[in-house]
């Protein structure tokens, strides 16, 4: 009797936390707000109410639209992400082309290609469907990826032992033990719909969220750019929260921990090893100039490879363009590199701390992972208003773009140490920092690297989003110039540049992150 | 050849290393190896000692290194593209998002045999499981979930049951009730049956013949025929049976190193 009222208080407990913790967090909001009125622009969730109760017809219709766009792109983008994973799975000898193209496209700056697919749908929702279903696929082809091969080989025997193949496989294992996977997936992908929509949005679209934005940003609308935000994320959190539901519903357990599979998995021979993105290189020049040439796109604003090479390599004034887009590159990376650092270090360094201070975490984890299903893109044009157009804005965004993520992954691999090794260093009476420095750490290295892999394109799209909408600085302001005043040659060229660097900085973690678990122990390698 | 006989098990110069050149590893030194038809044969040896490969490479779930398998004349492929042979598995394999009736009727779908509710509700009571029939995988204890395997194996109505240690993961106890109530179920039924455990009780109070085996790679150091009457009890004669395996499994072992 005294256990289950006890248990009953500690569910109550487990409710009465988030709320709390949430209560909290919005008081202190309206709290800065009043405070710092004078010196920042910020406003607080009473100001926010106003507004969205005056304006209360133009943001619901406005919000209609984001979200019909943002769920036709789900559907299409999950559709061909399921789709392309299957394949991978039928085809093993292709499922390393297959992830390493869809790697690439992941790595394609949203910011830039916004405009191009402006002026090839034109008016109309097709940028922003297609953005939508840009932003998504990779967050669900990635989980489906290691759920489609997580299910344990005496399954896969059972149905070989019966002499059925890879097709059988698939039907009657591989399609259920990925589910929670794949939920997993499309959990964090419905946030991901809605901030592509709203990116379709800023380039030139009638109606929607991301127009009010721009709109109350330019006109210094503190009240409207936050209310907008606002309504943004509590969409996003609420899409967020109902797949958390539905997929509680369907599955049970814990949701698994993904960790993004590492490309360059077993050791292969010193040519394969460089034939292998030389290949995927060519492939996609290929489906880039197939698909322009098949849809008879106009070469004035549809640029081919060939053109992208002219403009950089061998135009006359090719020297001036590569000047030009090398020092707005730079300007750029000057401040994404230490914001991605600085999100990384936040994330890593409080899931420490909550980890050594559960009690701290039981109210803090609900808000951080519904923080996470905000993206913090929308909120760029708040922060500037804040903080102003100068570097600390910028690399603020991006600190933020990623430390939700890193906090959630370090978290969530803090608390994959397993129990043995936990109740070892219990046995010796070690103290909670040993415990974290000599076992903890550890375990949570794979997670903390996933997170840092998949942080590269974010904070390249972060820092170029702020640039885009805001300061007009760096490879993002250079964009917006250009999309302005239709130099399609440098769009394409900033597009297929901070692409590559991208895809770079991605290797570049990967490479860092396997000689770091080569001494931590091989078996946690992700493969 | 009938196609309901069980057929003679024949594995020539049969064999399985890993890795290549440089890094090889042997599982399986080259064997040859009879097993009668509708005999039920165990193979006992040390942990990691290759009689799981052995079993693999028999089913046709890994492709031998050199050598190769006859089943009754066909190819281990052959046998389970007609759903001749069964394999029970150390984990038991069930699925986890199926009930005990939906696992045990897969192997039906999974063989391509028509759909046959009675016949799968009849084996799960001889299997001692009535009333679970609508539970999944993590209701069952580790003895309920092994019984639940055999009943799949044996829905398919097998030629060849090849058995993985199947009672590996459950006590001992449960592991010697199963030893006594599940046999009987294939036993007399014309099936050829391989059994790899390591429990030398357990091959002996099961099988016509044990065979054991040394440390990787693994050679056949011994072949004991068990002559003992069905069903099977402890007493003097298996004692003295077991002690027999138990010394050959011991004198397979390579001598210890002796300091220098």
């Amino acid at each position: 009797m005294t256990i289950a009222l006890h248990q009953l208080r500690r569910r109550g407990a487990d409710r009465f936390y988030p709320v709390l913790s949430a209560l909290v967090a919005l008081l202190m909001w309206e709290l800065l707000a009043r405070v710092f009125a004078q010196t920042y622009l910020i406003a607080g969730p009473v100001e926010i109410s106003r507004y969205l109760w005056d304006h209360a017809g133009l943001v619901a219709r406005a919000a209609g639209i984001t979200t019909f766009a943002a769920a036709i792109g789900f559907v299409l983008g999950n559709a061909v992400a399921i789709a392309l994973a299957v394949a991978a799975v039928l085809l093993p000898s292709l499922a390393r082309l297959i992830s390493a193209l869809a790697l690439v496209v992941f790595c394609l700056p949203l910011v830039a290609t916004g405009p191009i697919l402006r002026v090839i749908w034109g008016p109309g929702l097709g940028p922003q469907i297609t953005l939508a279903a840009l932003a998504v696929y990779y967050t669900t082809f990635l989980p489906l990826m290691v759920g489609l091969r997580a299910a344990p080989p005496s399954w896969f025997d059972l149905v070989r032992s019966y002499g059925r193949g890879r097709f059988s496989a698939l039907v009657e294992v591989r399609a259920m033990a990925s589910l929670p996977y794949l939920f997993a997936g499309l959990q964090i992908a419905a946030p991901a719909a809605f901030l592509g929509a709203m990116f379709g949005e800023f380039t030139g679209a009638e109606r929607g969220m991301g127009v009010l934005t721009i709109r109350a940003m330019r006109s210094l609308d503190v009240a409207g750019t936050w209310a907008l935000a606002s309504t943004a994320a509590a969409i996003s959190m609420l899409a967020y929260a109902g797949l958390g539901r539905l997929s509680r519903a369907l599955n049970n357990g814990p949701p698994p921990l993904i960790l993004a599979p590492v490309l360059e998995g077993e050791r292969r021979a010193r040519w394969r090893a460089l034939l292998h993105p030389i290949l995927v290189t060519l492939i996609l020049l290929a489906i880039w100039w197939l698909s322009m040439e098949a849809a008879n796109l106009s070469p004035f604003f549809a640029k081919r490879p060939a053109d992208v090479w002219a403009f950089l390599i061998t135009a006359p004034e090719a020297a001036a363009h590569r000047a030009t887009l090398g020092a707005a590159l730079l300007e750029t990376l000057v401040l994404a590199l230490p914001g991605y650092l600085l999100g990384l270090a936040l994330g890593l360094g409080l899931a420490i701390v909550l980890v050594l201070a559960p009690k701290l975490a039981r109210g803090v984890m609900p808000v951080a992972i519904a923080l996470r299903a905000i993206p913090i893109v929308i909120t760029a044009p708040l922060i500037v208003v804040a903080l102003g157009r100068g570097p600390a804005g910028t690399i603020t965004i991006v600190a933020l773009m990623i430390f939700f993520p890193s906090l959630v992954a370090c978290y969530q691999g803090l608390a994959r140490t397993p129990r043995q090794v936990l109740d070892l260093f219990d046995s010796y009476a070690a103290s909670p920092l040993r415990r974290m420095a000599s076992a903890q750490f550890p375990a949570m290295l794979p997670a903390f690297f996933a997170a840092a892999r998949m942080a590269v394109p974010a904070a390249i799209l972060a820092a170029t989003t702020a640039e885009w909408l805001a300061t007009g600085r760096g490879i993002g302001g250079l964009m917006a110039l250009t999309a302005s005043t239709s130099g399609y040659k440098m769009l394409w060229s900033a597009v297929v540049v901070l692409a590559a660097v991208a895809v770079a900085g991605y290797v570049v973690v990967a490479q860092i992150e396997r000689a770091v678990l080569r001494i931590y122990g091989a078996e946690q390698l992700t493969r | 050849m009938q196609a309901n006989a069980p057929p003679p098990i024949q594995c020539r110069d049969l064999s399985r290393s890993f890795g290549h050149a440089g890094a090889r590893v042997d599982a399986l030194e080259p064997v040859e190896l009879h097993f009668a038809a509708g005999e039920t044969t165990a193979i006992v040896g040390p942990s990691g000692c290759g009689k799981s490969t052995l079993l693999r490479l028999i089913a046709g779930l890994d492709t031998p290194s050199t050598g190769s398998v006859r089943i009754g004349g066909e190819t281990p492929l052959q046998m389970r593209q007609r759903a001749a042979l069964s394999v029970a598995f150390q984990d038991a394999a069930l699925l986890p998002w199926r009930t005990v009736r939906g696992n045990i009727a897969l192997a039906r779908k999974l063989a391509r045999l028509p759909p046959d509710p009675a016949s799968v509700d009849r084996l799960i009571a001889l299997v001692g499981l009535a009333g679970f029939e609508d539970r999944r995988p993590a209701d069952l204890s580790g003895g309920m979930r092994q019984r639940a395997a055999i009943a799949r194996c044996l829905i398919s109505d097998p030629r060849v049951l090849l058995l993985d240690e199947p009672f590996g993961a459950v006590d001992e106890l449960t592991r010697a009730r199963l030893n006594h109530e599940l046999p009987a179920l294939w036993q007399g039924r014309g099936v050829t049956t391989l059994l790899v455990t390591h429990s030398v009780s357990e091959a002996v109070m099961l099988s016509d013949r044990v065979i054991v085996l040394s440390p990787r790679p693994a050679r056949v150091v011994a072949d004991i025929a068990i002559d003992l009457a069905r069903p099977r009890a402890t007493g003097a004669e298996a004692d003295a049976l077991i002690a027999n395996v138990t010394e050959a499994l011991a004198q397979s072992a390579p001598p210890r190193p002796q300091p220098a």
